[in-house]
C-alpha cells in the first residue's frame, strides 16, 4: 500500500468519524419527527376529545396510536403534516399495551414518511425529550403538530386512570416532567433530543394516589412485539382476566355484518344503545332503530354494550335471536337473524 | 471500497496539482528502505496521535464549557432584557398584567385584555423597584394589543425587536412577566421553553380577541403573564404573550401558550400611537381550500377593488401581503396581521395567467367605543383572593375599576375622551405636528380658499410631447393637454366620466389637494392614522385622513418632509381611488408645487407623471369663474 493512499485513508477515517458522531440539531429533529406524526379526528364522547394523534410506522400508511375512545368509535380521519387527509381503518389492538394500529385508506402508489417501529432507544431519568402531538388541535390543515420539550423524570409502573377506567399497561412507563399529556396528545411521539424513538404519548389520566394529572409515554420497546403481531395479521394475546376473557363481537363486525353500531364503549357499563343502523342491513331488516336500548337477547339480560357484544358472539350464523329493546319508553321485541 | 475510490480520487487531484511532489512520493515509496518507511510510519502515527488528541478530548471539553458558556450567556441576556419588562397594574393596585417598553420615551406594549380593566391611567412597576404612572395611548381590541406610555422619564430602558418571521419550531425562548403577581419588587419572572409551532391561528372563541399568525410556546404562561414579552435566546423581542390553552385543569399553564408576533405588533405600533381604537381589516372576497389543496376564490363583491382588478370566483389566490398561501387558514392568518384600511398587494391566477393587484382593506369591526370583554377574558389574578387555581373562574374584583380612579394631577391633560379613540390627546399631538409644519411651508396661504392655481405641465404620451395646464379653483379642476380632449371636474358633483382618460382621478384628487393647502376648515374631520407602506413605491409614510363630505382622502407624509408625497382619494363606494403622487416640492413660488405630479394607474400599479414647470396663482373669484367658463367650452 502506498503511503499517500495510507495517509488519505487514515485522514478520511479520522475526519469521517467525528462527522458521523455529531448529533442532529434540535431543529433537524423537530423537522423530521413532526412529519411522522398525524392528527386524528373522530367523534368525541361527553368530555372526551374528538381528536388525537398517531405515529406513522410504515411507508404504506400504518399508524400506531393509543387504543382509546377515538379508535372505538371509529369514523376516524387522519391529517398529515402536509395537509393530506385520509379515512382510517383499525387493523388491530392490544389492551395491555393500550395500543391500536390503524391503516390510512390511501392509494396503492402513495408513500408516507414513517418511523421505523423496529428501532427505538431507551431513556433514563434526566434525559431531555421532545413530545410531538396534536395538542388542543392547534395545528390545523397542513400545519405540523406541536412540539413540547421536557425531561424524563422516572420510568415506573403507573397506577392511574380516569373515572372507572383503569390504566391497563402494567409495564413501567416513562414519566415526563413537563405538561405533555393534554387534550389530543394521546398517540403522539416521544423522542429523545437526538431524535431517537422513545415512546408513544399517553392519555390524560390522573394518578390513583395523588389525583394529579400524570404525563407519561408507553416505552416503544414494549410496543414492538404487539405492533409486529398486529402487522402480521395475528391477534395480540392478552393476559388480563374478567371482562376481557369474554369473547366479544368486534365493532367492525357489528357494523359490517349486523349493520349497526353501538354507543362507544367508554365506561365498563356503557349501556347498549344503538347509535347507527346501516340501511338494508340485518339490523335494518329486524327494524332496529337509532336510539334503541337493548335490554335482552333472548333470555339473557343485557346491562352493557359489552354484554350485548358477548351475547351475540354465542350465536351461530343463521340462528334467530329475539332482541328486547326499549324504544320511546316502551318495550319492543324484534327478531334478528344472525348473519 | 468507497474509501478506496476516494483515496484514488484524492490522489488524482494531488497529481494534477503537484506533479513534482507526486513523482517523488509515488515513484519512490514502493521502494523505500526501512529507515524511510519507519519515518513515514512515525509521521503517520504522530499525525494520528495529534489528531486524536486534538479532537476527541478537546471536543468533550468544549461541550462542557459550551454548556457553561450558554448558561452564562442566558443569564446575561436575562439581565439585559429584564429592565424593559413592565408590571401593569390598575390604579387601585388589584390584579394586573405585564408589558414591555419599546422606546426611551416610555411607550410600552401590553395586551388589550390587561389594560381594558385598568382605566385610562395605570401604575407600572419596573425591575428598578419603582412605580411609574402610565396613560393609555392606543388599543387594538381584535389583536389584543394595547399601547401605553410610561411617564416621568425620557430614558426608560427598552427592548430590541427581532424578526418573528424567522422564528422556527424548536427555537429556545424566554417569557418574562408577572405571573400571579409574585414579585413585590417588580423583578420579572422568567420562564423558559421552546417554540412548539409557528403561524398558529386561534379562533376568537366567543370573544373578539383573535390571535392570528401567532407563536405557540411551551414556556409556562400563567395569569399575570399576559402582555409580557417573549424573547428569543439572544434577547430579541419576538412576541407578546397573551393567551394559553386551558381546559380541565383550571387557568394555569398546560404547556401550550400563544404569543402575538412582533411582526404584527410592529405593523400596528404607529397606528396605536395615533391614540385610536385600531381595527383589523377584511377583504371583500372569500376563499376556501379546494379539494386539490389550492386556495380558491369563492365569492367576490362587485363593489370591491379585487373585482375591479378582474378577480373572479374560481380564481386561485397565490399570495397576500407578499406571502405565499398554502391554505385558506394561511390566508386568515396573514390577513389578521394587518391594520385596517391599508393597501395590500395580492397575486392570483386565472385563465390568463398570474395577475397582481393591490386591494385596500376595509374595517373589520368599526369600534366607536372600546369593546367590553366577556368575563372569561379578564384574566389576571387578585392576590388577595388566594391562589388563582383555587378559584379558576373567580376574577371579579381583579378588574373592577376603583370607585374614584385616581388621575395624577400633573398628567391629567394627557388624556382626552373621544368616540373612536382610546385617547384623543395623542391624535391631536400628531395632527398638530403634521399640520403645523405643513402650515409653515405654505407661509400664510392656507386660508385663501378663493384662489385658483394654474400649473403649466408637460408629459410624453406615446412618444409625443404634450404641454398644457392643470388648473384648480374653488369650484372645479381641469386639465388640458395639447392635442387631447380637455377634461373638467366640477366640485359640486363628481362624475368619473369627467376624469381625463390617461390620468383617472387626477382632477378629483387635485380638488382635495387644493383644499388641503388653501381651505382646511372645509374638512369636517382630520385624523392621524399611523404609518403604512405607500404603494407602489413601498416607502414608509405617515397617514393623515381628511373628510370632505363623503370624500375621504389619505395624505401621506414622509419623515422629515412637511409636504405630502401623495394622497389616495376615495370619491365613492364602488369606484377606484384616485391615487395622486408628488415629487420634489419647489418652495420658490407663491404656493409650493411639486416638480412632478402623477396618478397611479390602478390596473398596472405604475405612476403616470406630469412634469410641472410653474404654478401661477390666480386672484379673485371673478377671474376664476371666467377661467372655469372658458374651460367648460373647451371641454364640450
Amino acid at each position: 500500500m502506498n503511503i499517500v493512499r495510507c495517509l488519505t485513508l487514515l485522514l478520511a477515517c479520522i475526519l469521517a468519524k467525528p462527522a458521523a458522531a455529531i448529533p442532529p440539531s434540535l431543529h433537524e429533529v423537530v423537522e423530521t419527527k413532526r412529519n411522522v406524526v398525524v392528527k386524528l379526528f373522530g367523534a368525541g364522547v361527553g368530555t372526551l376529545d374528538s381528536y388525537g394523534s398517531g405515529v406513522l410506522i410504515s411507508e404504506e400508511g400504518h399508524v400506531a396510536t393509543v387504543w382509546n375512545h377515538l379508535v372505538n368509535v371509529g369514523f376516524l380521519t387522519a391529517v398529515l403534516h402536509d395537509g393530506r387527509r385520509y379515512t382510517v381503518d383499525v387493523v388491530g389492538t392490544s389492551l395491555e399495551h393500550d395500543l391500536a394500529v390503524l391503516k390510512l385508506n390511501s392509494d396503492d402508489d402513495e408513500v408516507f414518511p414513517f418511523l421505523d417501529w423496529r428501532t427505538s432507544g431507551k431513556a433514563a431519568p434526566g434525559n431531555a425529550v421532545l413530545s410531538f402531538s396534536n395538542i388542543y388541535r392547534v395545528a390545523t390543515g397542513n400545519e405540523p403538530v406541536s412540539v413540547v420539550h421536557g425531561v424524563v423524570a422516572a420510568e415506573t409502573v403507573l397506577d392511574a386512570g380516569l373515572g372507572r377506567w383503569e390504566f391497563p399497561v402494567k409495564a413501567p412507563v416513562y414519566i415526563i416532567d413537563a405538561i405533555t399529556n393534554n387534550s389530543g396528545s394521546a398517540g403522539g411521539l416521544l423522542a429523545a433530543a437526538d431524535g431517537t424513538t422513545l415512546g408513544l404519548m399517553g392519555r390524560e389520566i390522573r394518578h390513583r394516589d395523588t389525583d394529579m394529572w400524570v404525563n407519561y409515554a408507553v416505552p416503544w420497546s414494549i410496543l414492538k412485539s404487539p405492533i409486529s403481531t398486529i402487522l402480521e395479521g395475528r391477534t395480540v394475546r392478552t393476559t388480563s382476566s374478567g371482562e376481557e376473557d369474554r369473547k366479544l363481537i368486534s365493532d367492525r363486525r357489528l357494523t359490517s355484518e349486523f349493520g349497526f353500531t353501538l354507543l362507544p364503549h367508554v365506561l365498563d357499563k356503557t349501556p347498549a344503545y344503538i347509535d347507527r343502523v346501516v340501511p338494508d342491513s340485518v339490523a335494518a331488516t329486524a327494524k332496529l332503530r337509532r336510539g334503541d336500548l337493548v335490554l335482552m337477547v333472548d333470555e339473557t339480560v343485557i346491562q352493557s354494550a359489552n354484554d350485548l357484544r358477548a351475547a351475540l358472539a354465542t350465536y351461530r350464523k343463521g340462528q334467530r335471536v329475539s332482541l328486547t329493546v326499549n324504544r320511546d319508553a316502551a318495550l319492543q321485541v324484534l327478531q334478528l337473524r344472525v348473519p | 471500497m468507497r474509501l478506496h475510490k476516494q483515496s484514488r480520487a484524492n490522489r488524482g487531484i494531488y497529481n494534477s496539482r503537484r506533479p513534482n511532489l507526486q513523482s517523488t512520493i509515488a515513484g519512490h515509496c514502493p521502494n523505500v528502505d526501512d529507515n524511510k518507511w519507519s519515518l513515514c510510519r512515525a509521521l503517520v502515527t504522530g499525525l494520528l496521535v495529534l489528531l486524536v488528541f486534538n479532537s476527541t478530548p478537546h471536543a468533550a471539553h468544549a461541550d462542557e464549557s459550551s454548556i457553561v458558556n450558554r448558561q452564562q450567556r442566558r443569564i446575561e441576556v436575562i439581565e439585559r432584557i429584564s429592565p424593559s419588562v413592565v408590571c401593569v397594574m390598575p390604579p387601585g393596585g388589584q390584579g394586573g398584567g405585564s408589558g414591555v417598553l419599546i422606546s426611551a420615551d416610555g411607550y410600552a406594549i401590553s395586551n388589550y385584555h390587561v389594560t381594558s380593566g385598568s382605566g385610562d391611567f395605570m401604575k407600572c412597576g419596573l425591575n428598578d423597584g419603582k412605580v411609574y404612572d402610565a396613560v393609555i395611548v392606543g388599543i387594538d381590541p381584535t389583536g389584543d394589543v394595547a399601547l401605553i406610555k410610561l411617564l416621568g422619564r425620557d430614558d426608560f430602558p427598552f427592548c430590541t425587536p427581532g424578526d418573528s418571521d424567522l422564528v422556527k419550531t424548536g427555537d429556545e425562548v424566554v417569557a418574562l412577566g408577572n405571573p400571579f403577581l409574585l414579585a413585590s419588587d417588580f423583578t420579572p419572572t422568567v420562564t423558559y421553553g421552546i417554540v412548539s409551532g409557528v403561524r398558529r391561528y386561534q379562533y376568537p372563541a366567543g370573544t373578539i380577541l383573535e390571535y392570528t399568525d401567532c407563536i405557540q410556546i411551551d414556556a409556562s404562561i400563567n395569569p399575570g403573564n399576559s402582555g409580557g414579552p417573549l424573547f428569543d435566546i439572544d434577547g430579541k423581542w419576538i412576541g407578546t404573550n397573551g393567551r394559553a390553552s386551558f381546559e380541565k385543569r383550571g387557568r394555569i399553564n398546560t404547556g401550550a401558550a400563544y404569543a402575538i408576533s412582533v411582526r404584527q405588533i410592529l405593523l400596528f405600533i404607529e397606528h396605536l400611537k395615533s391614540g385610536r381604537i385600531v381595527d383589523h381589516g377584511r377583504v371583500e372576497f372569500t376563499v376556501r381550500t379546494s379539494p386539490e389543496g389550492v386556495v380558491e376564490v369563492d365569492e367576490v363583491s362587485q363593489l370591491s377593488d379585487a373585482w375591479r382588478r378582474g378577480m373572479r370566483s374560481g380564481d386561485e389566490l397565490l399570495s397576500f401581503g407578499d406571502r405565499a398561501l398554502r391554505s385558506a387558514n394561511d390566508f386568515k392568518n396573514i390577513l389578521g396581521i394587518f391594520p385596517d384600511s391599508v393597501r395590500v398587494p395580492i397575486s392570483y391566477r386565472n385563465s390568463d395567467g398570474v395577475q397582481t393587484a393591490t386591494v385596500r382593506l376595509l374595517p373589520l369591526h368599526g369600534f366607536d367605543k372600546a369593546p367590553k370583554l366577556p368575563e372569561e377574558r379578564r384574566p389576571e389574578p387578585d392576590p388577595k383572593k388566594g391562589e388563582p387555581d383555587d378559584h379558576p373562574d373567580d376574577h371579579e374584583g381583579a378588574h373592577d375599576a376603583p370607585d374614584e380612579p385616581k388621575v395624577p394631577e400633573q398628567y391629567a391633560h394627557l388624556f382626552q375622551q373621544k368616540d373612536g379613540f382610546a385617547n384623543y390627546y395623542f391624535n391631536q399631538q400628531h395632527q398638530d405636528r403634521l399640520i403645523g409644519s405643513l402650515e409653515k411651508s405654505l407661509a400664510g396661504n392656507s386660508t385663501r380658499a378663493d384662489r385658483t392655481w394654474e400649473l403649466s405641465v408637460a408629459t410624453t404620451i406615446d412618444g409625443q410631447k404634450r404641454t398644457g395646464q392643470l388648473g384648480v379653483g374653488p369650484q372645479a379642476a381641469w386639465l388640458e393637454l395639447s392635442g387631447l380632449r380637455s377634461a373638467l371636474q366640477p366640485r359640486s358633483e363628481y362624475t368619473e366620466q369627467n376624469e381625463p382618460q390617461l390620468f383617472r382621478g387626477l382632477l378629483a384628487a387635485t380638488l382635495q389637494w387644493h383644499r388641503l393647502f388653501q381651505d382646511r376648515k372645509a374638512f369636517s374631520e382630520i385624523t392621524y392614522i399611523g404609518s403604512e407602506h405607500l404603494l407602489p413605491s413601498g416607502r414608509i409614510v405617515r397617514t393623515l385622513t381628511t373628510q370632505d363630505g363623503t370624500i375621504q382622502s389619505r395624505w401621506y407624509f414622509q419623515e422629515g418632509s412637511p409636504l405630502p408625497i401623495g394622497a389616495d382619494v376615495q370619491m365613492s363606494v364602488g369606484v377606484d381611488e384616485a391615487r395622486l403622487r408628488f415629487e420634489q416640492w419647489k418652495m420658490d413660488g407663491p404656493v409650493p408645487f411639486p416638480a412632478r405630479v402623477g396618478i397611479v394607474d390602478n390596473d398596472t400599479e405604475t405612476v403616470r407623471w406630469l412634469d410641472v414647470d410653474s404654478l401661477k396663482v390666480g386672484g379673485t373669484q371673478d377671474n376664476k369663474s371666467a377661467s372655469v367658463e372658458v374651460k367648460t367650452e373647451v371641454a364640450s
